[in-house]
């Protein structure tokens, strides 16, 4: 088999292409290249791999893209050319796998069959009707049997199983194919996107995981709650998001979404990754010229108060000082002052601030839970489960599904009545050996222990 | 004292260091006797543990967390170590030779040994991440562990085929060994068997990454690696088959093979960093 093309003058990339050296080569080179993507950080800002490796080393990482080996030209030049070395070897011994698929197993002859690894023979005196009997028990020991008359001059019977097998190698094969073909499906078809939600807030389009652009849902989904919760120890016990899906302003779908408990709606997954805690105060301001007002500061924004021309916003904030929060208020005006006064709830504070007394008291503090959503949209992903699905029937059949042939030949030899049982299996010998042997004792009892 | 796992675990260590020392007289020594009492310790060493990790299941309940012993380093070197010891006596059962037991019950020893004395491993009983509460945990674990304790018999028999040399009866302690047919043969049916479980396993993590992170491959560093080993594993078993490789060959490729298990299982928690880190601890 292995050098049968070269005799023939073949081309010289097909034989390549085509060679199990090639395919054994890949499969060393993936298996050493993908190390390299597990000890260099992957997907890193450029500037990481400068400051880390020096300049020489960059310009190495830089050109083979080794921040982001596995998709990298070359990397997946690699499984290109695994996949076609794949095809090829599968197309080369295809013709090889039909002819033992579709060779007769009765077209045989009597010195092929004296030739197999198992076999034995019986002789006896008063022909047809041992004969006769014999076959029924062979039928019924050796599983169903077809029959063909004037083999050798005798009558053969065959029970076969597992002919089919040989395809195993090409389900087996084919499955990497399919789970490769899934993944491209996948890329090009599916997206993957970041979501960060406030309770309370809904939105129509998620960013993708790359921060590229932005992509449109098609529906609304509204965080309606987030919890949080920890074991004793301090531990995670349990991110939860309760999530609502609104299609044209009606609620379509309402359910709560855990770590290991995805909510799917039209194609498009929600996966609980991670979440933020936003601070958010509420205060209250009296200003000596009688004016007073509450109001709710969330983080990072700026609130004003249009009647003081006053603008306050959170500085600081400690979630738990001595068992209850404090923040730290900035205030300022258009003439460009600023100042900042820390507050604690139940105590009033006062501020000198551009001329005017300033009574601060802090009515509300709480943290507001933001939600990290992971989404996905990947319609190749029953693809792959079916590639992996047959990768694992594909290896079981090859490994372990034997094609077995048991015949039994009656007919004149020599001027006597002769029985022979012989059998072959191309894999499990040992188990073969054994059924085999259960055959072959139902027929001795039958035709007695004469060889 | 009351009975507790860690009691219980504590003397599986001993039983199978007992074992291994056992399994050793036996080979250098060849006195019958002292095999059956190997495989006797084994046997108890192997239900002693058994019910340790019952117990270990039972107690966290008690302790209101209710997780199969399965989730951190500790548990899973004590289950790697009793899958080992299972794939071990199954195969000693099968052909019934016991000198295998010198090569296959150090490695569950050893495992036993590092995770009962090592600083590094915390042993105690702890609750379960939400990442990890998901029924896929006890089918990922499984399978994979079934993979490496199978590539751990599987390297055992490589060691033993490359020492066995080519001796003839009588040469001393290396003719006790099986003949090297038998061990080659031993070998490959036993990398086949290892093989289609980290295949599974390797499927298994990649449905339960799915339904968890939304992406069901991530080249996160312990994926690869597990990638890296199945490569080494598809590489002996194509060697084999298309090239006729066996023996030493195969041998050397059954030693890669489980350095880079074990690289998967111990390097990439303790020098990568990545997705599985709750592995490390």
């Amino acid at each position: 088999m292995k050098n049968a093309s070269r005799g023939r003058g073949e081309n010289p990339v097909i034989s390549f292409l085509t060679s199990i050296r090639l395919a054994i080569f890949l499969l060393i080179t993936l298996a050493v290249t993908s190390i390299v993507g597990t000890v260099i950080p992957q997907g890193e800002p450029l500037q990481f791999y400068l400051e880390r490796y020096g300049d020489t080393a960059f310009r190495l990482i830089h050109v083979l893209d080794l921040d982001n080996t596995y998709g990298s030209w070359w990397f997946v030049g690699l499984l290109i050319l695994f996949s076609v070395n794949l095809i090829a070897c599968t197309l080369k011994r295809l013709p090889h796998t039909l002819a033992l698929y579709r060779k007769d197993s009765l077209e045989v002859d009597l010195d092929r069959l004296i030739r197999s690894s198992m076999k034995r023979s019986w002789e006896t005196a008063n022909g047809t009707d041992e004969i006769k009997r014999a076959k029924a028990i062979f039928a019924k020991a050796a599983g169903k049997a077809v029959g063909r008359d004037g083999v050798d001059g005798g009558h053969l019977l065959l029970a076969e199983t597992g002919k089919w097998s040989y395809w195993g190698l090409y389900i087996l094969h084919s499955s990497i194919l399919v789970i490769l073909f899934g993944a491209i499906i996948g890329t090009f078809f599916g997206f993957k996107g970041n979501l960060l939600l406030f309770e309370g807030e809904a939105t129509d389009r998620v960013m993708s995981r790359d921060g590229q652009r932005e992509i449109p849902l098609g529906f609304q989904v509204r965080c309606n709650d987030f919890f949080l919760d920890f074991y004793e120890n301090g531990a995670p016990k349990e991110y939860r998001s309760d999530l609502s899906i609104y299609q044209n302003g009606t609620e379509v779908l309402s359910r709560s979404i855990r770590v290991n408990s995805p909510l799917s709606y039209d194609g498009i997954t929600f996966y609980q990754s991670s979440y933020q805690a936003v601070p958010e105060v509420t205060i209250r301001v009296t200003s000596t010229d009688g004016l007073h007002k509450s109001l709710t500061i969330p983080a990072f924004e700026k609130i004003p108060w249009q009647e003081a021309r006053l603008v306050f916003g959170i500085l600081q904030y400690l979630p738990n000082v001595h068992g209850a929060p404090a923040a730290r208020i900035a205030v300022s005006n258009e003439k460009g002052q600023i100042d900042a006064i820390w507050l604690v709830p139940g105590r009033e504070k006062d501020l000198r601030f551009d001329g005017k007394d300033l009574r601060f008291t802090l009515e509300k503090a709480h943290m507001r839970y933001m939600t990290g959503l992971q989404v996905k949209k990947d319609p190749g992903v029953w693809i792959v489960w079916l590639g992996c699905t047959a990768l694992i029937f594909g290896f079981v059949i090859v490994f372990w599904v034997p094609h077995r042939r048991i015949w039994l030949w009656c007919g004149e030899r020599d001027g006597k009545t002769v029985v022979l049982l012989a059998g072959q299996s191309n894999k499990n010998q040992i188990q073969f050996e054994k059924d085999f042997a259960r055959v072959e004792d139902a027929l001795d009892r039958e035709l007695g222990a004469m060889k | 004292m009351t009975l507790t796992s860690s009691y219980l675990l504590s003397l599986t260590t001993f039983a199978y260091l007992a074992a291994a020392f056992l399994y050793l007289v036996l080979w250098v020594f060849r006195v019958r006797k002292v095999g059956v009492l190997a495989t006797i310790v084994t046997v108890g060493g192997f239900s002693l543990q058994t019910a340790g990790i019952i117990l270990r299941w039972i107690e966290s309940y008690q302790l209101g967390y209710g997780h199969a012993p399965l989730s951190n380093l500790y548990e899973s070197l004590v289950f790697f170590s009793w899958v080992t010891i299972l794939v071990y006596l199954v195969l000693e059962w099968r052909i019934r030779n016991r000198v295998i037991g010198a090569f296959a019950t150090p490695f569950a020893s050893l495992t036993m040994a590092y995770a009962s004395f090592s600083p590094r491993v915390e042993d105690a009983i702890q609750p379960l991440i939400p990442a990890l509460q998901s029924n896929w945990l006890i089918a990922h674990v499984v399978t994979c562990f079934l993979g490496y304790a199978s590539f751990a018999v599987a390297c055992g028999l490589g060691i033993m085929y490359l020492i066995r040399g080519d001796s003839r009866e009588g040469d001393g302690i290396l003719s006790s060994l099986p003949r090297k047919r038998v061990i080659d043969d031993l070998m490959h049916q036993t990398i086949i068997f290892g093989f289609l479980w980290l295949s599974i396993g390797i499927i298994t993590g990649a449905v339960w990454a799915n339904e968890a992170w939304g992406t069901y491959w991530s080249w996160d560093p312990k994926e690869t690696w597990s990638l890296i080993t199945w490569f080494v594993y598809a590489i002996a078993l194509h060697a084999r088959f298309v090239k006729g490789w066996t023996g030493n060959r195969i041998a050397y490729l059954s030693i890669i093979g489980f350095i880079s298990v074990i690289f998967t299982y111990f390097g990439v928690n303790f020098l990568l960093s990545g997705l599985h880190s709750y592995g490390s601890q």
